[in-house]
């Protein structure tokens, strides 16, 4: 199909050449459809190859820059065409009855220069068109790709949200207090249920704010400080500057828990799970680590949800956001590096305009 | 089990967990608490020493969960498994008879489960160590990490530092750096959860750690011997052999 394309434009532009000999340079017709059907051939290849000055010239990197490739480029080229047909025409003059041939050419030479400018300009505005097309095209398959993904991460991420182990142990718990102590118990009973509530209400957001999150990491906390009592101490570092920043729902909870599932509960004498959030130029940094046994070296479980955070991230941010791992031998460090955008603070902005 | 009193060991890394389990035997009465275990060490020291007839045993504690523990103890004792949320583990129990019970605990269930862990003492009914033990292993997850316990006193040697495993009776000899620490189990057992792409049975009673193989020479017509690095020579059978050419 592209060579049929690329001979219809040869014999086009063939026949638009020797029309012009024929007319312009007083050339006979035979003589010039013999010198404009292979400057065809050669013009229809120049008006393929135009794609790549298209290319390397993308009109959205400057409109200015474009203009002067193209411009360069039809005018190099069109001269290369127009000694090309000269070339033709001396070697055309070997031929006996199409003796003064070359000096023919040179009348219509001009002509066929400005036309062949023209022609390669013409071709560069429609190759920057399928460019075009051909980029939208990329761009839809590209973002269903993207919304196929994120919708799976947030589903698995939602899925995985409540570990089963922490809700049981977090019911014993209870249990046991209300035999000695209503209040505590009663203190835990509402502490687990502000947790889930809390995380239904975030995880059924696009987006919260980095404060929320952490509001949910305090309330999940908590609870594990009723379980764990002074094995789990926590140690906490946040810029009150990136509070405002927006992430996506449920990023941090599950790291948190695994810091305290995978690190604390494993030793016997617990540590404390380090906490850390500050802005960074453009970007927000969060911090969590733990100490951990370093005679359990897997952590079963949880590389799952390490690759779940890392998919959300890549499906929501590309390579705008990232999860960095470091893994001494008696430590566990998660670092989350997100770009910064922070939330409309839409109560203040009522404020000022009363 | 004197005067029909039970004697009960509580293992559990949660405080409060022990406290809860604890008062809710105590009401069930005829039990006396020998002992409170925060991790799977002291557990298996104070049912050393301690002897008690019954240990409720929590799954995920530190350094040894709950199956490690079950492992170390005597065949003997009776087992109550304590867990909030096992899979795997549960399905493990129930194919083998082990009574569990599922947090927040249910003191009915718990009654129940002392009263089958008394009926399962006065018959003397042993605990089916390696069928549980194999089936709460994630499948295709091989040994990391063998235990052997001495007296009360418990050595975790990582399976890398095996050199090989020789089966003496009804028990295992491990040879691990000129050192041999005995554990009471079959060698068909261990061979079975031990990687077998680097350990090799090359003999009835010889499991080799392949790393530690240098070479194999022909003794006598049709009889061959595996010489280790350290140059220590093991008898290889002819099935031996033949499963070390297809791993070499």
């Amino acid at each position: 199909m592209r060579i049929g394309l690329f001979l219809a434009v040869a014999l086009l532009l063939g026949g638009l050449a020797a029309t012009i000999l024929a007319l312009g340079g007083g050339t006979g017709w035979e003589e010039a459809i013999w010198l404009g059907l292979p400057m065809g051939l050669v013009e229809g290849a120049i008006v393929l190859a135009a794609r790549y000055p298209c290319q390397s010239a993308p009109i959205r990197e400057g409109l200015g820059r474009a203009l002067a490739t193209q411009a360069t480029a039809a005018l190099v080229s069109a001269g290369f065409w127009g000694v090309l047909g000269q070339i033709l025409a001396h070697m055309l003059e070997s031929v006996p009855r199409y003796a003064g041939a070359t000096l023919r050419y040179r009348g219509a030479a001009p002509m066929l220069v400005v036309v062949g400018a023209l022609v390669f300009l013409l071709a560069a505005a429609a190759h920057y068109l399928v460019l075009a097309l051909e980029a939208a095209r990329a761009a839809e398959v590209r973002g269903v790709e993207a919304r196929v993904l994120a919708r799976e991460a947030e589903l698995r991420a939602l899925r995985a949200q409540i570990d089963p182990h922490f809700l049981f142990n977090s019911l014993n718990s209870i249990a046991t207090l209300t035999g000695e102590d209503a209040t505590a118990a009663r203190r835990m009973c509402l502490l687990l249920a502000g947790f889930l509530r809390r995380s239904l209400q975030l995880g059924g957001r696009d987006r919260v704010t980095l404060g929320e999150e952490l509001d949910l990491v305090e309330e999940y906390l908590a609870i594990e400080k009723v379980r764990f009592g002074a094995r789990l101490e926590v140690g906490r570092e946040v810029d009150a500057g990136c509070r405002d920043a927006l992430i996506p729902p449920l990023l941090l909870q599950p790291l948190v828990e695994n810091a305290v599932r995978h690190g604390i509960a494993q030793r016997v004498e617990g540590g404390t799970l380090g906490l850390r959030a500050v802005r960074r130029g453009e970007e927000v940094v969060v911090t969590i680590d733990n100490p951990k046994n370093p005679e359990r070296t897997g952590r079963r479980g949880a590389g799952l949800g390490l690759e779940n955070v890392r998919g959300r991230l890549r499906s929501l941010y590309g390579e705008g956001a990232r999860l960095e791992i470091a893994t001494p031998p008696d430590a566990f460090r998660a670092t989350v590096v997100l770009p910064y955008s922070a939330a409309v603070p839409v109560v203040q902005e009522a404020g000022l305009g009363g | 089990m004197a005067a029909d009193r039970l004697r009960v060991l509580v293992v559990d890394d949660e405080e409060l967990a022990r406290r809860g389990l604890r008062r809710d035997l105590a009401a069930l009465g005829g039990i006396e608490v020998v002992g409170e275990c925060a991790d799977g060490f002291e557990a298996v020291q104070a049912a050393a020493e301690e002897k008690p007839d019954l240990v409720f045993l929590d799954i995920r504690m530190p350094r040894l969960d709950g199956f490690e523990v079950l492992s170390l103890l005597d065949p003997g004792i009776a087992v109550v498994f304590v867990t909030a949320h096992d899979d795997r583990a549960v399905q493990a129990f129930d194919a083998n008879a082990v009574d569990y019970v599922m947090k927040p605990v249910d003191p009915e269930r718990l009654a129940r489960a002392v009263e089958r862990a008394r009926e399962r003492l006065r018959r003397r009914e042993p605990l089916p160590l390696a069928a549980i033990g194999a089936a709460a292993r994630a499948p295709g997850e091989p040994l990391s990490r063998l235990l052997v316990r001495d007296g009360a006193r418990v050595h975790v040697i990582p399976v890398d530092d095996i050199d090989s495993i020789e089966a003496q009776d009804d028990y295992i000899a491990v040879h691990v750096a000129g050192k041999t620490h005995l554990k009471q189990q079959t060698i068909g057992d261990l061979e079975a959860a031990l990687d077998p792409r680097r350990f090799v049975r090359i003999h009835r009673s010889w499991i080799l750690n392949l790393d530690r193989l240098d070479r194999i020479e022909l003794y006598a017509k049709d009889s061959r011997v595996a010489i280790l690095k350290d140059g220590r020579r093991l008898p290889l059978s002819r099935a031996g052999h033949q499963r070390l050419r297809e791993l070499l």
